[in-house]
């Protein structure tokens, strides 16, 4: 190659990197305007009282019920996380290996419920699940006596209706993941004489472990936030961090005290990233890797 | 979850929204000559049906009276009142708060004085702190024990409530504005009317202690309702609007008024209120005795003037806060004690409810 044609590359390589970064602009612009200046703004209303900067830390970490309310958020996502992959893992294969009609049915599935209003999903769920709703006579009627498992008003409650609402989340991620998959590498395993359960866990699993990440991280950071099905479908024990981000805006006005809730929060979750990508490599979800 | 209104009643539904649409709609298709009232002034409401008949019982008649039009708009949080006056574009000229907001607002500095030149506060009903420099009250409501009518001879006070051998079932309790747990804890717990404030806490949680297992908690009203129409809890403490919603609609339940808290709502005018004339104006209109009867009749809150129970039928007025059904029984709630102490309050009330 003559030093003509690499200074031409190497030129046609940085103005292709500069039209990348041109069209990049408009969105980073945006996201800088109505999510980093917003968020800046949010932590140093925290550490902005007249009473001191800390004052609020210093109230979160004194207090007990701030951090163990934290903890419940953290784990109760962690436990939600784990119900969808169990439970859409299957579905978001099926749907990747069914045919049109078959795709058809489960992404209708799927999709209705993400587009039916989180409210009246949880208000559905009340209605349910309550003692004298129609699931508890179904248990009746199976030979359970009625009201002996409680379904709702508790964590059972927070579990099924996070799962519900969260479930699509882990679904397209992963079925995206899966859909691109090649299934030359499954039955080349299986040519080899890989039991099917083998071929599934040696081959399979690793190659949409990106899918199941993606997945688990949005499903898990999505239900940090919640509150509307804690609220509605939890019982006194679950309470969710939101929730005491909402009462000191909504009913005492604390702004600063709401701030540094909700910088807690955010610093959680991210801690939470970081720890992921350090151990199970979360990174490569974005392809980082 | 819920932005806080006086009884949860007004959230904003589809419907609402799309009438709005359809009314604004109506109102730029109207010609320039009916458009333009006189004057108009902004007022931010809970919305919903409460906005419907403030609309037919107040707006309406004010502008027939005064020909100041009145234009509602819903989302009136603290918030965004604090957000509006500091960045000093004021679009609101009267909002209906909670009466804690008397307290926060003035301190914050978010309010206009009332002019009590042009607003009439002799006629408004003797309470601590009704009246304060920044508000006047708006309506009453209460909260009240409600049961279901299986119980034969019912229950009979705050007592019964926690009276799980007698009273069977589950109680449904507030489980967001935590003041009805409370003050009932301690008023079942023997705590005269007279001494229930400064709130013993502790103790009102020891008391609950004893039924917390029989104890459902609600997140908003709609779902206290449904727990008592349908019969999963048999006792509990709703809005008395609320309890003959239930009633109306066939619920098996009736109220108790020996266990009775009531409360009010207020109205005040934000610190740079484009129209502050006319809104003052508004709030002496809606405290004379024919608007505060009219207000009662349009809805189950009762008037703050006891003068307009002179134009309240007795049959209407017996339903109403305020009324001769509650007479003797009900307790003010100290809304002075709740503004200065409801967060700490609200973090034991948390603590208990983790333990």
């Amino acid at each position: 190659m003559t030093d003509v044609a690499a200074g031409s590359l190497r030129r046609r390589r940085s103005r292709s990197r500069r039209t990348a970064f041109l069209l990049v602009l408009p969105g980073a612009a945006v996201l800088a305007a109505l999510f980093l200046l917003p968020i800046a703004q949010l932590i140093a209303g925290s550490f902005s009282d007249h009473a001191g900067a800390l004052v609020h830390y210093r109230r979160i970490l004194a207090v007990p019920v701030y951090l163990l309310v934290l903890g419940r958020t953290v784990v109760i996502s962690a436990i939600t996380a784990a119900i969808c992959l169990v439970l859409g893992f299957p579905v978001a294969y099926r749907l990747v290996h069914a045919g049109p009609r078959g795709k058809a049915a489960i992404l209708l599935c799927v999709f209705l419920s993400f587009w039916t209003n989180l409210l009246i999903r949880a208000f559905s769920w009340m209605v349910l699940l309550n003692p004298n709703g129609i699931v508890s006579h179904l248990f009746g009627a199976m030979g359970m006596p009625g009201g002996s498992v409680k379904l709702v008003y508790n964590l059972t409650g927070v579990l099924i209706g996070q799962t519900q609402i969260l479930l699509p989340y882990m679904i397209l991620p992963l079925a995206a993941v899966m859909s691109r998959l090649d299934d030359a590498y499954v039955k080349a395993a299986r040519s080899l004489g890989a039991s099917p359960f083998r071929a599934f866990t040696a081959v399979y699993l690793p190659l949409v472990r990106t899918g199941t990440l993606a997945g688990c991280v949005l499903v898990f950071t999505l239900s940090l936030g919640s509150f509307v099905v804690p609220a509605l479908l939890g019982g006194p024990r679950d309470m969710f961090l939101a929730q005491l981000i909402e009462f000191n805006i909504n009913q005492t006005l604390n702004l600063g005290f709401a701030s540094a809730l909700s910088t807690v929060l955010l610093a959680t979750t991210l801690l939470l990233y970081w720890i992921g990508d350090h151990w199970f490599g979360l990174g490569q979800v974005w392809g980082g890797r | 979850m819920t932005s806080r209104s006086m009884d949860g009643k007004s959230v904003p539904t589809r419907r609402t929204v799309l009438a709005s649409g359809l009314a604004m709609g109506a109102t730029l298709a109207m010609p320039a000559i009916v458009r333009a009232a006189d004057q108009e002034i902004v007022f931010a409401t809970w919305g919903g049906s409460w906005a419907d008949a403030m609309q037919k019982a107040w707006f309406d008649p004010f502008q027939t009276k005064t020909g100041i039009a009145v234009k509602t708009v819903s989302g009136n949080t603290y918030g965004k009142i604090e957000a509006m006056v500091k960045a000093g574009r004021t679009e609101w000229d009267v909002v209906e708060t909670l009466p804690d907001f008397q307290w926060i607002g003035a301190e914050k500095g978010l309010l206009a004085p009332i002019d009590f030149s042009v607003v009439n506060k002799s006629l408004i009903m003797q309470g601590a702190d009704m009246v304060t420099p920044y508000s006047v009250p708006q309506v009453l409501f209460s909260e009240v024990l409600t049961y279901n009518t299986k119980f034969k001879p019912p229950p009979q006070g705050w007592a019964d409530l926690f009276d799980t051998a007698k009273f069977p079932g589950m109680r449904a309790l507030d489980g967001g504005d935590i003041q009805d747990a409370l003050e009932g804890a301690l008023l079942a717990d023997g705590v005269a009317p007279s001494a229930l404030y400064p709130l013993d806490v502790d103790r009102a949680l020891k008391k609950l202690s004893a039924l917390r297992d029989s104890i459902q908690f609600f997140d908003t009203n709609a779902q206290g309702e449904q727990f008592l129409m349908d019969g999963q809890c048999t006792l509990g403490v709703l809005p008395d609007g609320r309890a003959l919603n239930v009633r109306a609609n066939g619920g098996p339940v009736d109220l108790q008024y020996n266990a009775t808290i009531t409360t009010w709502s207020t109205m005040v005018i934000p610190k740079g209120a484009p129209h502050l004339a006319a809104a003052q104006q508004f709030l002496a209109f809606a405290l004379t005795p024919e608007a505060q009867a009219a207000i009662a009749q349009a809805y189950t809150y009762g008037p703050v003037v006891p003068k307009a129970f002179d134009l309240i039928s007795p049959e209407r007025a017996k339903i109403l806060s305020g009324g001769p059904q509650m007479q003797g029984k009900a307790v003010l709630r100290n809304e002075k004690w709740w503004s200065e102490n409801l967060s700490a309050a609200n973090e034991k009330f948390n603590a208990w409810k983790l333990g």
